[in-house]
C-alpha cells in the first residue's frame, strides 16, 4: 500500500460536468472563469464517448450554445475585450464541434438547439482561428446523417458553397465539400452543382492539403454516383488528366486517401462503362482495397464494402480477385479475429460476393476452412454479422458439388441456421430463409436430419408469417425440401405444413407466395404414381386451389407452375386425367375462352410450352379414355389451334405441339 | 563449379566515379531542412534558413507548437498535452481512437509512477475503462496498463516496461505523426530512406563487384575493399 503522501487535488474533482456546467449557466460567474469552465469542458469531451453522453444529459449542450450565442451577438462592440470574446468563440465552437463529431445524440443536441446558424456565422470571422473552430465544427455536423439538408438549388446557397469551396482557408474548403458530400443526393442536385462549375473546382483541391483531397474525392463520388452525364464530363475534365490525378491518388501514401479514390473510380466505372476497363486498372484496385485490409482503424473496416461493389454481379472482376488471393487474403483477417463486428460484416459480404458466381472460389474457400468463421458467426452479436454469414452460406452453397457430397447437410451447418429462423431481427431471419433454401436442395434421399431438427417446424410457422418476405421466402425453402424427397419425408413435411395451410398459400395474396406453393406441390406430386393423391386429399382441395389460381391470377409465373401442376397430374393415371380435364373445363359451359386456349396464345414461351405439356399428357394413346378427352379439346377448338402451332418460334412448343399431332394420328382425325 | 571472381573496384578508381556524381547543394540544404523540420528542432531550422536561404515546408510556428506536445509527452505531463493538441487542432484526438487511448494510457503510467495509487485506480475506472468498453480492440493493452496496479514493486513485475522512458516517447512519437498527418505533412523524414536505400544497394552490389564499401553511416568513411 503507498504511504500517505500530500496529494495535490486532480483536476478532475474540482470540474465534476455537474460543477462545469453550473458554471456556464451562472449570471455571476466571471467571463474568465466561464473560458475555462469552457476549454475544461471540451478537453473532458474530446475523444471520450462516455464523457460526451454523460454532459448531453445534463444538458450541457444548451449551455455552451448559450454562451457561444452571447459572444457571437457581442462581437463589433469593439474593447480589449476582443481576444478573449474570440477565445470564447473558439473554445465553445470547439465544444459543440466534439460533441457532434461521431455522435448521432450529439448531432441532434446541436441542431435542436440552434447552434447550427451561429456556427455560420463564425466562418466570416476576422479571425482565421475562429473560422477555423466554426468551419471545423460545421464539418463534423454535416458528417452525420442528421445534418440538414443543403438546398443546391436556391441562388444564395449556391453563391455561397461556392465562396466556401474557392476559400483560402482548408477548414472552408473541406466544409463546402463535406456539404456536398452530404447532402448531394438526386440527379437534378449532381446536374445544378454539375453546371455551376464544381467539378473542376473540386478537381483542383485534389492537388490541395491531405484534408482538401480527401473531401473533394468523397464530394466527387457523391456528385458522379450512378450519373452518367456527370461522370463522363469528370472524365473528360483536363482532357482526362483528372481521371489520372484520381488514378494516381490509388497510390497515395495516406490510406484513406486511397480508399476514397478507389470508391470514386469504381463509382466511374460502374456508371460509365468503356472507362477504367484496362486490366492494369483493375488489377490496380482489386490490390489496392486487399492491401488496405491491413489498416487497422475505419478504413479497414470499410475497405471489404468498397471491394464489393468493385465485385458484386461482375464475374470477370471475382476472377481476377480470385487471381490475386483475395480468398486467401479474406482468410488472413478473419483470423486474426476480434475487431469490430463491422469489419467481419464486410468480410463475409466480400467473401459472399466472391463466391456468388465463380465454382472456383467457392472451392477454395471450403479448402482453406473460412466456412467455420462463417458459422461461429451465425451467433455473433450483431444482427448485421449474422446476416452476412446468412448470406456468405446462400452463395457457398450453391456448389452443386459440394451440395450433392452432403458437405452442407450437417449439424454443425444446420443447427445454428435453424436457430436463426427464431431470430429477433426480421433481416437475419429472411437472409436464413434464403441459406437454408439452398442448403437443402440436397439430392441425398433422405433430409432426414433437416425434419428431425424442427426446422419444418420453423418453416411452416413462418410461412404463416404477416410479412411477405418471410412467407415467400420460408415456402420457397419448403419447395426446395421437397425436392426429391422419399415418400416418408414428403408425408412427414406435410403433415406439419398441413393441406389447408397448402391450399391457402396457393391462394396468398401474394403472388410471389403463390408461385412458390404452386412449385411445392409440384415438387410434391413428383416422383412416385401415388404421389399425385395428394392433390386429392380432402375433397381435392389442392386441386381446386390450383384450378381457381390458375383462373384468376395474372402473374406469368404463377400460371406457369399452376400449368406444370396439372400437367404433372395428368401424367397419372385415367382419374387422374379426367379430374384435370375437369379443372380445365368447368362444366359451367359459359361462352368464355378456357384457361387452356387462352394460355396457348400466350405471348410467353413459358407457359405456351407448359400448356402443350399438358395436353400432351391428357392424349397420351394408351390411356384408355384418350379418345374422350380428344374430342373434347376438339370442341373446345384446342385441336386446330394446336395445328396454327406447328411453327411455333419456340423450340421447345413447336416439338411438343408435333408430338401431340402425332399422338393424334392414332386416333384418326376425322376433321382435317 | 567454378565461380568466377568478383571484380574489384580500388578506392581511387572508386573515388573517381563517385566525383563524376553531380548532387545538387539546394537538394541537400532541403533534406536537411526536411530532418530538423519533421523532427522538431525549430531554432535549428530557424537558424538554418537564416544561414542557407534554405524555405521550409511548412510554417515554422506550427513546429513550435508542435514540438511543447512532445515535450510535455515525454516530460510526463500528459494532461498538459492533451490540452495543447486540442489547442492546436480538437478534431486530432476525437477522431484517433488508437491515439486518445494512449495518452490515456500513458496519464495513468505516470500516476502510478508517481505513488498516486488511489488516484491511479480512480482514473482506471472513470477515463480508461470506458475505453475497452467503447472499443474491444484496446482491452488487451487495457488489461496490461492495469495489471500495473497489482504490483507492489512496479519497476521489476512482468508489465514493468510500461514504465520506461521508452513507452513515453512511443506515445510522443505517436502523437508527433498524428499532428503532422492533420498538417498533410510527411511523419517521416526523408534522411532515413535515402540509408536505407543505400543500404539496400550496397547489398545489391556486394554480390557482383568489390568495392569500398560505406560501413558507418556517421562518418560515410570509405572502407578498403576485400581482395
Amino acid at each position: 500500500s503507498s504511504p500517505n503522501m500530500p496529494t495535490s487535488a486532480p483536476s478532475n474533482h474540482s470540474s465534476r460536468p455537474e460543477d462545469l456546467i453550473g458554471k456556464l449557466n451562472s449570471a455571476i460567474t466571471p467571463y474568465e472563469a466561464k473560458l475555462k469552465a469552457l476549454r475544461d469542458l471540451k478537453n473532458q469531451i474530446i475523444g471520450n464517448r462516455t464523457k460526451k453522453l454523460a454532459f448531453l444529459k445534463l444538458g450541457a449542450v444548451p449551455s455552451v450554445a448559450a454562451i457561444l450565442s452571447d459572444a457571437a451577438a457581442a462581437e463589433g462592440s469593439g474593447g480589449d475585450a476582443w481576444e478573449l470574446h474570440d477565445s470564447v468563440l473558439i473554445q465553445s465552437a470547439a465544444a459543440i464541434g466534439s460533441f457532434a463529431c461521431g455522435l448521432d445524440a450529439g448531432v441532434k443536441a446541436v441542431l435542436d438547439v440552434g447552434a447550427f446558424p451561429l456556427l455560420l456565422s463564425l466562418i466570416s470571422h476576422a479571425n482565421d482561428k475562429v473560422v477555423d473552430a466554426g468551419a471545423r465544427s460545421l464539418k463534423l455536423i454535416y458528417q452525420s446523417k442528421l445534418a440538414p439538408k443543403y438546398d443546391f438549388f436556391q441562388e444564395k446557397n449556391m453563391e455561397f458553397l461556392l465562396s466556401l469551396l474557392n476559400s483560402e482557408n482548408e477548414n472552408v474548403t473541406g466544409l463546402g465539400a463535406s456539404i456536398i458530400a452530404h447532402s448531394c443526393q438526386t440527379t437534378a442536385e449532381q446536374q445544378s452543382l454539375s453546371e455551376v462549375g464544381v467539378i473542376k473546382k473540386l478537381v483542383s483541391l485534389l492537388g490541395g492539403s491531405l484534408l482538401q483531397r480527401d473531401a473533394s474525392l468523397e464530394s466527387l463520388s457523391a456528385i458522379i454516383r450512378d450519373n452518367q452525364e456527370v461522370a463522363s464530363k469528370f472524365v473528360g475534365t483536363d482532357n482526362g488528366k483528372a481521371l489520372n490525378v484520381m488514378i494516381e491518388l490509388t497510390k497515395d501514401k495516406y490510406s484513406r486517401t486511397r480508399l476514397l479514390a478507389c470508391m470514386c473510380l469504381i463509382s466511374i466505372r460502374n456508371t460509365v462503362s468503356p472507362y477504367l476497363q484496362d486490366l492494369g486498372i483493375k488489377n490496380n484496385l482489386v490490390i489496392t482495397l486487399l492491401d488496405l485490409l491491413d489498416d487497422p482503424g475505419q478504413v479497414g473496416d470499410e475497405s471489404p464494402f468498397v471491394f464489393s461493389s468493385l465485385i458484386t454481379e461482375k464475374e470477370d472482376m471475382q476472377k481476377l480477385a480470385f487471381d490475386a488471393n483475395a480468398v486467401e487474403r479474406m482468410l488472413e483477417h478473419l483470423k486474426k479475429g476480434s475487431f469490430h463486428g463491422k469489419r467481419l460484416q464486410g468480410i463475409l459480404l466480400a467473401l459472399a460476393d466472391l463466391c456468388s458466381k465463380l465454382e472456383c472460389c467457392r472451392d477454395r474457400v471450403l479448402h482453406l476452412k473460412v466456412f467455420d468463421f462463417a458459422i461461429d458467426a451465425l451467433a455473433h452479436d450483431s444482427a448485421e454479422v449474422r446476416t452476412a454469414a446468412c448470406i456468405f452460406l446462400k452463395n457457398i452453397s450453391r456448389s452443386v458439388k459440394n451440395l450433392s457430397a452432403g458437405y452442407f447437410m450437417n449439424e454443425t451447418v444446420i443447427l445454428p441456421l435453424v436457430q436463426l429462423l427464431c431470430d429477433s431481427c426480421t433481416s437475419v431471419q429472411i437472409s436464413a430463409l434464403r441459406a437454408i433454401s439452398n442448403v437443402v436442395v440436397d439430392f441425398k434421399p433422405h433430409k432426414s436430419l433437416f425434419t428431425q431438427s424442427e426446422g419444418v417446424k420453423h418453416l411452416v410457422l413462418l410461412s404463416k408469417s404477416m410479412e411477405s418476405a418471410i412467407r415467400i421466402n420460408a415456402v420457397c425453402a419448403l419447395k426446395n425440401l421437397m425436392f426429391l424427397a422419399n415418400n416418408r419425408c414428403k408425408e412427414e413435411i406435410l403433415l406439419e405444413l398441413t393441406t389447408s395451410t397448402l391450399a391457402s398459400l396457393i391462394s396468398d395474396p401474394e403472388a410471389a407466395v403463390q408461385e412458390q406453393a404452386l412449385a411445392f406441390v409440384r415438387n410434391l406430386i413428383s416422383g412416385t404414381l401415388n404421389s399425385i393423391e395428394y392433390v386429392f386429399g380432402e375433397d381435392d382441395l389442392l386441386l381446386h386451389a390450383i384450378g381457381r389460381q390458375l383462373r384468376s391470377s395474372y402473374a406469368y409465373e404463377v400460371l406457369i407452375q399452376g400449368m406444370y401442376t396439372l400437367s404433372n397430374v395428368a401424367s397419372g393415371n385415367e382419374f387422374h386425367k379426367e379430374a384435370v380435364m375437369n379443372q380445365l373445363f368447368p362444366s359451367a359451359g359459359n361462352e368464355t375462352e378456357s384457361i387452356l386456349a387462352k394460355f396457348l396464345q400466350s405471348t410467353d414461351n413459358r407457359l405456351r410450352t407448359a400448356a402443350v405439356w399438358t395436353i400432351v399428357n391428357l392424349t397420351f394413346p394408351s390411356s384408355p379414355g384418350a379418345c374422350g378427352r380428344v374430342s373434347e379439346l376438339q370442341n373446345a377448338g384446342i385441336i386446330s389451334m394446336l395445328k396454327n402451332m406447328t411453327n411455333d418460334p419456340c423450340l421447345d412448343v413447336k416439338l411438343r405441339v408435333r408430338m401431340v399431332l402425332g399422338q393424334l394420328l392414332i386416333f384418326g382425325d376425322a376433321s382435317t | 563449379m567454378q565461380t568466377t571472381s568478383k571484380k574489384v573496384i580500388t578506392r581511387d578508381e572508386w573515388e573517381k566515379r563517385l566525383s563524376d556524381v553531380k548532387v545538387r547543394k539546394q537538394d541537400m540544404n532541403k533534406l536537411v531542412m526536411n530532418f530538423l523540420v519533421t523532427e522538431g528542432y525549430v531554432e535549428a531550422a530557424e537558424k538554418f534558413r537564416m544561414e542557407s536561404g534554405t524555405e521550409p515546408e511548412i510554417d515554422l510556428a506550427t513546429i513550435t507548437d508542435r514540438m511543447a506536445v512532445k515535450k510535455a509527452v515525454q516530460s510526463g505531463n500528459v494532461e498538459d498535452a492533451i490540452e495543447k493538441v486540442n489547442d492546436l487542432n480538437p478534431e486530432i484526438l476525437d477522431t484517433n481512437p488508437q491515439l486518445f487511448f494512449h495518452l490515456q494510457q500513458q496519464r495513468l503510467i505516470e500516476l502510478i509512477r508517481n505513488g498516486k495509487v488511489e488516484e491511479a485506480l480512480e482514473f482506471a475506472q472513470e477515463e480508461l475503462a470506458p475505453r475497452g468498453e467503447e472499443n474491444r480492440g484496446f482491452l488487451e493493452e487495457l488489461e496490461r496498463t492495469v495489471a500495473l496496479l497489482a504490483f507492489e514493486d512496479v519497476n521489476n513485475c512482468p508489465v514493468g516496461d510500461l514504465l520506461d522512458i521508452s513507452q513515453r516517447l512511443k506515445t510522443a512519437s505517436e502523437v508527433n505523426a498524428a499532428i503532422l498527418t492533420s498538417q498533410s505533412h510527411e511523419k517521416d523524414p526523408k534522411l532515413p530512406t535515402l540509408l536505407k536505400l543505400l543500404t539496400w544497394v550496397q547489398n545489391q552490389l556486394d554480390e557482383k563487384v568489390s568495392y569500398p564499401r560505406i560501413n558507418d553511416f556517421s562518418t560515410a568513411m570509405l572502407e578498403d575493399p576485400a581482395v
